[in-house]
Formats: structure tokens, C-alpha cells, sequence
């Protein structure tokens, strides 16, 4: 085991500015005002940034417009089966309710999760997150990261719904007997999961903590503590 | 860009993408993975053979991704006829449907990031093993670290699972030629994000250009 030594202060403090890309570490240079110069990555030449550029406004715009959209995702229609020119339009919801009508409980509970719980659980923990940003808290943070991480790994699965519906609307074409459309309700669905998907990009997770730094620097007592710090490197 | 721009590289330390905690470059040995002790993210790993193992997935990979798209994976026997469902053929029968954006999205994320990763990743990983690199290697490794969420054939794979028990119920499903290279396809590609480590790769590429 290489024993860590920990400085106990961010790399913005240390006047350093790490790439987001290959995370390569660059010396600030002394009196320049970001604001005019764009850094260029030395290593993989993109443009740097101590913190993800306008990750507040960036992430509340995506935020809101996948909880507006979330409104028609839930109202229209995501699948129209017609059966001997007898169409039955479903919606998300009445999409698993009809799967546990048919005692096709573990696919209804797959789609519920799927298709309910990880968008609301995902729109919630980001405007949480945001209010938190917002209020300055110091509550937790590292257990607010560890929700920011679950919204960004686990977001991407809701896509499940609209591949079915495009596999059952490529299967089930036999003419006038019976086919699959696909409604606007499932274009508004991939919306939501797309825009939180990037609202979760534009967040910035260094937001979380730089309030605890701010507090170091104005000579209150020191909350970057290392007391709790487990071993950085595991076997 | 204004080369004055280019600032010194620190290699000795490095910076949480989590939380900005400063942090000296530990060394690790073979398996051992780093996290950040405040926050802990994972910063990187030390894998024997990370370069030759992730080759090896992305090649096999790519192969299995052609064969995957040259048969049907499920096919529905209904009324004397079958329909056959094949990667493409989603985003061209939803594009048929008047729903061109949705066939734009599933187009992108179960056709082409996974072919540019597989191919992309092929590209990066040859020029590591052989030390050449070009001007295109770092905006291409970064173009492929960004799309990586983006391709999303795993979750096609559940989409197919949940599609033949919905139609099991009233019509025949047939397994297709290209269902079996497909699981294949997505083991592969698990293995492969397992093994790939883009620390590694950056790294190189900064030796590469600082010295
Ligand atoms: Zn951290």
C-alpha cells in the first residue's frame, strides 16, 4: 500500500486547473483573467475550465424543459395497437397496467422502473441537487455526490421503452390485421430521457463542495476534514 | 488557439473530477484501483495487460457487430407471414411511421456509437501499442469518452428480452441467426469498458506530447 498524502485543499486553490477530458493537470497562469482567455488541454486540446462553464443556468434550462415535456411523455399516447382496424392507443402508465392485467408481473415491475421510477427518482435527485447548489448547503456532501453518480449511471436505462416500441412496431406490421404505430407520447419519453441525460452532464459536482472551501478561506473552522478519509487506494 | 495559452503539466499530482480534492499521483500495483479519500470517486485503475485484453474485446467485438447486422435477430410468424427485426431495420421502420427524430435517436445509439467505439477504440489502442500517435488520436479518444453513454445496445438487448415475452403471448417468435453473435456482442462490449482504461491511454498521449 502507497501511503496517500492528502493536502487537504482543491486543486483550484492550489492554483491548478484539471482538464475534464483526460484529466490532466495544469498550472494556472499567474494573473490571467479566464474570463477573456480560453486554456487550451496541452494534452488533448480542448478548452479547460475550473468548473463546467455556466453549469447552473445550463443545467436548470435542461432540467425544466425535461419536466415540461415529462407533462405530454405521461398524457399522449407512446403506442397505438390496432387489432382488425380496432386501434387501443397506451400510454406509459396504462402500458403496465395492462401488463399486470395480463399476470405479467416481473416485465410490469421491469417497465414501472424503467419507464416511472428512474425518470422521477432521476428529475427529483437533479432539482434537489440544484436547490441544494442554490441554498448553499453543507449538508451531506458527499452523500449528495454519491446521488449525483446514481442519476448519471442509471438514467440512460429508461431508453428501454422506446426500443421495445420500435421493435414492436418493425415486428408487428401485417397490414390491416394488425400493427403497432408509434405515438408522440414516446418521442416526448425519449426526450425527457435525453435532456435529463445531458442536464446530468451539465452538472457540475464540484458545485457540491466548493461551499465547504469558501468557508476554509473565510477563516471559519476547517470543514475539509480528514479524519473519516478511508484508504484512496483499494486492492 | 493561441499557443501562449498552453500552460505547464503537473504530473505528479492530480485532481478529483468529483470534488477538485488535490492529490498526489499514487502509485499503484496490478489490480489495484485509486479513489478519492473525500468523495470517493473513482479515479483509476492498474490492470495487467489493459491494452492487449481491451484489443482483443474491441476486434472480437467488431466482428460480432457485422454479424449482428447482416441476419435478423427476432422474426414474428403471424398470419402466414414473418417480419423479421434487425439492428437497422428500428430506426427504418420507425422513420416509415412518421417518427424521423425517434428513428434519428435509436439510429445514433444502437448503430452508430456502438460502430464508432468499436472502430474508434480499435484505431486508439493500435497506435498505443505501437507509440504513434497523430493529431487526431486525443480529439478521437475524447470524441469516444463522450459518446460512450450514448451507445446503448445493452439496453436493446433488454428491449428485445421484454418485446419477445410481450409477443410470446399471441404469435410465434422465432429466434434469429444474428441472436446469438448479438449476446455475444454485448458481453464483448462489457468486457471491454471493464478493461479499457483511459487513464492509461492519456497518459501516454501526455508522455507523448510534454517531453
Ligand atoms: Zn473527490
Amino acid at each position: 500500500m502507497s501511503a496517500i498524502k492528502n493536502t487537504e485543499i482543491t486543486a483550484r486553490d492550489a492554483g491548478f486547473i484539471s482538464c475534464h477530458f483526460c484529466s490532466t493537470l495544469c498550472k494556472l497562469p499567474k494573473h490571467a483573467d479566464l474570463k477573456k482567455v480560453e486554456l487550451v488541454c496541452p494534452c488533448c486540446k480542448s478548452n479547460i475550465h475550473l468548473r463546467k462553464p455556466n453549469s447552473i443556468n445550463r443545467t436548470w434550462a435542461l432540467l425544466i424543459a425535461a419536466l415540461i415535456l415529462y407533462i405530454p411523455a405521461n398524457t399522449l399516447p407512446i403506442m397505438t395497437f390496432t387489432l382488425w382496424g380496432d386501434g387501443q392507443p397506451d400510454t406509459i402508465i396504462s402500458g403496465v397496467i395492462h401488463l399486470m392485467d395480463g399476470g405479467m408481473w416481473p416485465l410490469a415491475l421491469l417497465i414501472f422502473v424503467a419507464s416511472i421510477f428512474i425518470p422521477v427518482l432521476k428529475l427529483i435527485i437533479l432539482t434537489m441537487l440544484m436547490i441544494s447548489i442554490h441554498l448553499k448547503a453543507r449538508w451531506k456532501p458527499k452523500d449528495r455526490t454519491v446521488l449525483y453518480r446514481i442519476t448519471e449511471f442509471v438514467g440512460r436505462w429508461s431508453m428501454v421503452d422506446v426500443f421495445v416500441i420500435g421493435i414492436l412496431v418493425t415486428l408487428v406490421q401485417f397490414g390491416n390485421s394488425a400493427n403497432v404505430t408509434p405515438g408522440l407520447g414516446a418521442l416526448s419519453f425519449a426526450a425527457v430521457v435525453i435532456l435529463t441525460m445531458f442536464a446530468a452532464r451539465a452538472f457540475d459536482p464540484r458545485l457540491i463542495w466548493d461551499v465547504l472551501e469558501s468557508e476554509t478561506k473565510s477563516g471559519s473552522k476547517k470543514t475539509v476534514s480528514n479524519k473519516d478519509n478511508k484508504q484512496m487506494v483499494k486492492p | 488557439m493561441d499557443q501562449s495559452n498552453h500552460t505547464s503539466v503537473n504530473i505528479t499530482q492530480i485532481a478529483c473530477h468529483d470534488c477538485d480534492l488535490f492529490l498526489q499521483v499514487p502509485q499503484l500495483r496490478v489490480g489495484q484501483s485509486a479513489t478519492c479519500p473525500r468523495c470517493n470517486a473513482f479515479l483509476f485503475k492498474n490492470q495487467k495487460n489493459s491494452v492487449d485484453r481491451s484489443l482483443a474485446f474491441a476486434i472480437t467485438g467488431l466482428i460480432l457487430y457485422v454479424i449482428s447486422n447482416m441476419f435478423p435477430l427476432l422474426s414474428l410468424r403471424a398470419l402466414g407471414t414473418t417480419q423479421d427485426e434487425t439492428l437497422i431495420s428500428t430506426s427504418v421502420s420507425l422513420f416509415k411511421a412518421d417518427m424521423p427524430l425517434l428513428s434519428i435517436v435509436v439510429l445514433f445509439t444502437t448503430v452508430i456509437f456502438p460502430a464508432t467505439t468499436l472502430l474508434g477504440t480499435i484505431f486508439i489502442l493500435m497506435q498505443v501499442k505501437m507509440d504513434k500517435f497523430n493529431d487526431y488520436t486525443a480529439p478521437l479518444f475524447r470524441f469516444l469518452r463522450s459518446t460512450d453513454t450514448w451507445g446503448m445496445l445493452e439496453i436493446f438487448m433488454l428491449a428485445l428480452l421484454v418485446a419477445m415475452v410481450k409477443l410470446g403471448d399471441v404469435a410465434e417468435v422465432v429466434f434469429g441467426t444474428s441472436l446469438y453473435a448479438f449476446c455475444l456482442l454485448i458481453l464483448s462490449l462489457t468486457l471491454l469498458s471493464y478493461s479499457l482504461n483511459p487513464h492509461d491511454v492519456w497518459s501516454k498521449l501526455r508522455n507523448e506530447i510534454t517531453q
